[in-house]
């Protein structure tokens, strides 16, 4: 089964994909992490993080980008975290935001669930650069794609599940 | 408690007005998360763990503030983070969460 959860910042994202990979049988869970740590602000996050899912036994596999090359075991719940930081660092740091469909249907075919988290970065109604606008048309298209790739899409409102495409799993 | 929100003018304080006749509204909670996380340095949840205790029936009404580019003043982040933080709390704690769009509440909880 794939998975897409997305919602705005500090919204419990993160922690209702942890709840849904807890719900799954799994006797390999890796993390995918896309964040580059680069500042202390970064780190307090990627603390937090690891903390909330310290006793989940997730096994952590660092991907800044080029999913292809992630060593993932077949038949593994994967949760990724996040597609915002993967589009920027293909983005923006030598890589190829194009290959980030077909990276993804992939690793959706390899593991036996796939929980990919994004963000609602669209509703500011601020004018930013050239380049970022250019950021957020590319990340719109990859969530638009991996909505269209996942069983089930939900958003997360302030800690609460809403399902845009699927069912709400019971949880 | 309950808990109404929205983007900007979506309609939440209208329809927490018009369903709650009478009761103590408490209105931009953001706001009053901007006071008393920013200005007066408090940690977000025990904010609102404190707020929930003292005000189980509190009608509460909040802007969405997290669905943009993450901003670049580290002051702008902590605000929306901590908007986060604090309303996950309180829709927690609720028995009704609703949120406009357009004027349309929808009850997702």
């Amino acid at each position: 089964m794939i998975w897409l959860v997305t919602g705005g910042s500090g919204c419990g994202k993160s922690t209702w994909a942890e709840k849904l990979v807890r719900s799954l049988p799994a006797e390999k869970r890796i993390y995918l992490a896309t964040m580059q740590v680069y500042d202390p602000e970064s780190e307090k996050r990627v603390r937090r993080h690891r903390a909330q899912r310290a006793h989940l036994g997730f096994r952590t596999v660092e991907c800044e980008k080029n999913l292809s090359a992630a060593q993932i075991e077949a038949d593994s719940v994967v949760l990724l975290e996040d597609l915002v930081n993967l589009a920027a660092n293909e983005m923006f740091d030598g890589g190829d935001p194009n290959r980030i469909l077909p990276d993804l249907q992939k690793l959706s075919k390899r593991c036996s669930h796939l929980i990919m988290v994004t963000n609602d970065l669209f509703s500011d109604g601020e004018t930013y650069s050239s380049s970022v606008q250019e950021y957020l048309r590319c990340l719109a298209e990859i969530n638009r794609q991996a909505a269209g790739l996942a069983d089930h899409v939900i958003e997360v409102v302030y800690s609460i599940p809403v399902a845009l495409k699927g069912e709400l799993p019971c949880l | 408690m309950k808990l109404y929100i929205g983007g900007a003018y979506q309609g939440q304080a209208e329809m927490a007005q018009a369903e709650n006749p009478g009761m103590p509204l408490y209105r931009d909670f953001h706001e009053t998360i901007r006071k008393a996380v920013l200005a007066e340095g408090r940690d977000p949840l025990a904010f609102a763990a404190a707020f929930c205790r003292d005000h189980p029936d509190a009608v509460v009404i909040a802007n969405e503030v997290g669905a943009g580019v993450v901003p670049m003043a580290a002051e702008d982040r902590a605000f929306r983070e901590a908007v986060g933080r604090v309303l996950c709390v309180l829709a927690r704690n609720a028995e009704q969460v609703t949120r406009c769009i357009c004027g349309i509440g929808v009850r997702i909880k």
